[in-house]
């Protein structure tokens, strides 16, 4: 055997320092973070923050703090003028709103806002806005009607028009800015009136900086760096690491939720929830068999055990929900749909010729590409194989998200499991995307919304229901809408399973996330705490968030 | 004389084919893109949108033309170097590959580099003798690194190195307090000719774990290919005439068998970096690494037509290039090559 020379000792111990200082120099060379500024996290790539693109809820929680609203949604579910100085003023025929502007606001270019530049704005929106149908669908025309007075002249009375116009893809741009792109988008920039202004764009970087000459209460922090991480583990990873500071659920897994709710209720994270503004429900295809039998549907209503579901799958982060509307909204009733009772369940079977050495078995299609879609469709799987198994057997089956949306229209999916967030909060936006119908055949809707939606039901009378539930407002309107729904569960072309709130995590050093009615996360809020005031109070939840557990929505908006 | 003219006529025959090839792949790629379920008006409204919104976005996006009249003015737009507007975004499609195929080459670069590195050295330290030790060693790690599956293998090293022990960025190119560096899109590159060292170790910072783990991957491939042809050239009767004439084994390793057996492991490195270009999606979707696959990914979930085709036939086009440039090495190299 060969002895080592101590030459080769030596240079195998020069090597391994040099190795060893390489990486310490690698991982000790962390950028120190300008003071007071903060880094947010989410899934969301941002390709554009023009609002006339934006559709998804990554691109309206960023645009929600570089502009500004007419109205928003308080945390309470109350409306706050926010570039208006007051609320609508309705002519007496409920067909022109004049809007009152506020004064000595200013756009982040410097120009001023008024009228005509909410105009501008207003009418690019329509031209050339994603959801340009949104608006248009309810306003013909807007004109100025002063220098800081807008008139909106609508197609039919329109009673939750504050709650529109708290989108904030409606929110105003400098016509300065934006001229050159009157029927074109501006990707990159943002010039409006937050009170951030957008430093510095890209698809997974966003700086804003505070806007000096904001008309409102300057942010309580710096200055913030949103960035994208493209998937759930380093999402994670990077807010335990203290990499970034704070961390939206949006497109988080659920364990991964679960365990960040775990860690906030141990006080070793701040953990905040918007209002849960997001159904997950099934869609029932009634215009063909099976579920075209009103009697199989309402027993597949009273066979989902929503409990068992939003425990197994959600660990009870999504709580269960038997309507269409949110219950933070008006409308809302909480018992409508039919209850979980096998017994009943089986009674439904038997008087439609099933059980009796007869199974149903019913396709169950779920969205492939959501972690938490095909745990729901397993878990009811074998619920029912436990619950009925001699009446009822589902049989799951994953489709890509895109493919299966296109199928739904087209009446080719029996039973799908979906998701869905209104664009603005109220009970109209999410009763009119599942029950509307612009061609009734009797009671198929062989055209609309709820063809779109993949249930092709609706009622005699029911479309002219819903457009009167949109003029009304007060005690008569909350009845109707009750009743809309009641009516709605008792034919069961839909099945909600459950419902979700935004939700957001922070640092021990950073302030409870706090969110808006409108579910967005209050940015301007956030801010690193002094040291003293770090310790977090189990179960360290923000005292702004609401009685639901977090479990943010995973599909677009 | 005769050989140059030969390999000149080889190349304009290589080149010549490569049009044919690339209209071959896009009209592939254009037919498919129709063909997939799903569709781009649901990718972009959601699936409530009402009807005569989605008619007019349809228009508005061309879809409501008839499919040859779509394929005509994909061609023409081809022709002219035109790949498109995105669907989703609305940005020309030419900006958005120039944005993220720098951030792929660079990734793909730097990990060839250290798979090449690390691959041959392990590929090459068994040889003095064979089955032992060392030599079975290398062999199971070219076959280890090259079967562990890319998803897995990145997670584990960015749950350690990241999430756990926090020596490394989890994704990303760039700290998030750090703004790009302006020039070829390259960050190192860039960072380096500004002169830059708070952008160039933060770029650095965050290509060691992705590098590292696209390298590791690869590397095996090396191993095995090093392996196998020393192995095979040593036992060749050129070697054996060196050795007959008295040359030490160094000697005959290093100057007669190693330049033969490189030979095949520059062709597979060609095949590697071809696949590079559009391969590491696992790695870039882990790390959060915005290259091209990872926006080719985003493209086919959102079914923009014009970014798929345009990032396609732009990876494809390069794919060409390299292999006519590694066709071209070989035969340059190798004088028993014919052509």
């Amino acid at each position: 055997m060969r002895s080592k020379s101590p030459g080769a000792s030596v240079h195998r111990l020069r090597l391994l320092a040099s190795l060893l200082a390489l990486a310490s120099l690698t991982t000790a060379c962390a950028p120190p973070r300008p003071a007071g500024t903060l880094i947010v996290a989410s899934k969301a790539r941002i390709d554009s923050l023009d609002p006339v693109q934006a559709s998804r809820s990554g691109q309206m929680q960023v645009l929600s703090a570089l502009g500004d609203p007419l109205y928003a949604i308080r945390a309470d579910g109350t409306i706050e003028p926010r570039l208006a100085s007051g609320p609508p003023v309705l002519s007496a025929d409920g067909l022109t709103a004049r809007i009152p502007l506020r004064r000595g606001v200013r756009f982040h270019d410097g120009t001023p806002f008024d009228a005509a530049a909410m105009v501008f704005s207003l009418q690019r929106f329509m031209a050339i806005g994603t959801l340009g149908y949104q608006f248009s669908d309810r306003v013909k025309a807007v004109r100025a009607s002063g220098s800081h007075e807008i008139a909106l002249e609508l197609k039919a009375p329109f009673s939750p028009l504050p709650r529109l116009l708290s989108a904030i893809f409606l929110t105003p741009v400098s016509p300065t800015a934006y001229r050159q792109h009157n029927d074109t988008p501006l990707n990159n920039r943002f010039v409006g009136t937050g009170p951030y202004r957008l430093s510095f764009f890209s698809g997974q970087q966003q700086r804003l900086t505070p806007f000096e000459r904001y008309w409102g209460p300057q942010p309580a922090n710096r200055g913030l760096d949103l960035v994208t991480l493209g998937n759930s583990t380093a999402l994670l990873g990077a807010l335990r690491s203290g990499e970034v500071d704070v961390l939206l659920a949006s497109g988080l897994e659920i364990d991964h939720q679960q365990a960040l709710h775990r860690q906030a209720a141990a006080g070793r994270l701040r953990e905040g929830s918007g209002p849960p503004l997001s159904i997950g429900f099934f869609s029932l295809l009634t215009d063909q068999p099976p579920l075209s039998n009103a009697t199989l549907r309402r027993a597949l209503a009273h066979s989902l055990d929503r409990r068992t579901i939003s425990e197994r799958v959600s660990r009870g982060l999504r709580p269960p929900l038997r309507q269409l509307i949110p219950p933070s909204l008006e409308g809302s009733d909480p018992g409508a749909w039919p209850a979980y009772d096998p017994a009943a369940a089986r009674a439904l079977f038997r008087q439609a010729g099933y059980c009796n050495g007869r199974v149903l078995r019913l396709p169950l299609t779920f969205r492939s590409d959501i972690p938490s879609d095909r745990l729901l469709a397993l878990t009811w799987q074998e619920q029912v194989r436990r619950d009925l198994a001699d009446c009822l057997a589902l049989e799951g089956s994953g489709m890509e998200s895109t493919t299966a949306y296109d199928q739904l229209g087209k009446g080719a999916l029996s039973l799908f499991f979906y998701d869905w967030i209104g664009d603005y909060p109220d009970a109209e936006n999410f009763l009119v995307p599942l029950l509307g119908c612009s061609k009734v055949e009797g009671s198929r809707c062989a055209a609309g919304n709820s063809a779109l939606s993949g249930s092709f039901w609706t009622a005699p009378g029911l479309e002219q229901e819903l457009q009167r539930s949109s003029r009304i407002e007060g005690p008569g309107r909350q009845r109707l809408l009750q009743a809309i729904q009641r009516r709605t569960a008792a034919a069961v072309p839909y099945l909600p399973v459950w419902l979700m709130a935004e939700t957001a995590w922070s640092g021990r050093r950073i302030s409870a996330p706090q969110f808006d009615g409108s579910g967005r996360l209050r940015l301007d809020r956030l801010q690193r705490l002094p040291g003293d005031a770090a310790a977090v109070s189990a179960p360290g939840r923000a005292a702004a968030t609401l009685a639901v557990s977090p479990g943010g929505p995973e599909a677009r908006r | 004389m005769s050989r140059r003219s030969d390999l000149l006529r080889y190349l304009g025959a290589r080149l010549a084919l490569a049009p044919l090839m690339l209209w071959l792949i896009a009209s592939l790629v254009f037919l498919l893109l129709r063909v997939a379920p799903g569709d781009p008006i649901d990718a972009i409204l959601g699936p409530k949108a009402p009807a005569a919104a989605r008619a007019a976005l349809r228009a508005q996006l061309g879809l409501d033309q008839p499919l040859p009249v779509q394929y005509g003015r994909f061609l023409a737009d081809l022709l002219h170097g035109n790949l498109g507007t995105s669907q989703a975004s609305k940005e020309p499609v030419l900006a958005i590959v120039r944005d993220s195929l720098p951030a792929s080459l660079e990734l793909g670069l730097v990990a060839l580099l250290l798979a090449a590195v690390l691959g041959l050295a392990v590929g090459f330290s068994g040889i003095a003798r064979p089955e032992g030790r060392i030599d079975l060693a290398g062999r199971l790690f070219g076959i280890g690194t090259y079967a562990l599956p890319p998803f897995w293998a990145a997670m584990v090293v960015q749950l350690v190195f990241a999430v756990w022990l926090g020596w490394l960025p989890v994704g990303g190119r760039l700290p998030a307090t750090v703004l790009p560096p302006e020039g070829t899109g390259f960050f190192l590159l860039d960072s380096l000719l500004a002169g830059n060292g708070r952008q160039f170790l933060g770029a650095l910072r965050h290509l060691v774990l992705p590098a590292s783990t696209l390298g590791l991957l690869l590397s095996g491939i090396f191993t095995n290919a090093l392996r196998l042809n020393l192995r095979r050239a040593l036992g060749s009767d050129y070697v054996e005439a060196a050795r007959s004439r008295g040359l030490s084994e160094t000697l005959v390793v290093l100057r007669h068998a190693l330049p033969n057996a490189l030979l095949p492991v520059l062709t597979i490195t060609g095949i590697t970096v071809a696949s590079l270009i559009g391969g590491a999606l696992l790695i870039e979707v882990t790390y959060s690494w915005p290259g091209i696959a990872y926006r080719l990914q985003e493209a086919i979930a959102q079914r923009d037509y014009p970014l798929v085709q345009g990032i396609v036939v732009v990876v494809a086009a390069l794919v060409v290039l390299v292999t006519v440039v590694v066709d071209l090495l070989v035969a340059l190299l190798d004088p028993r090559v014919r052509f």
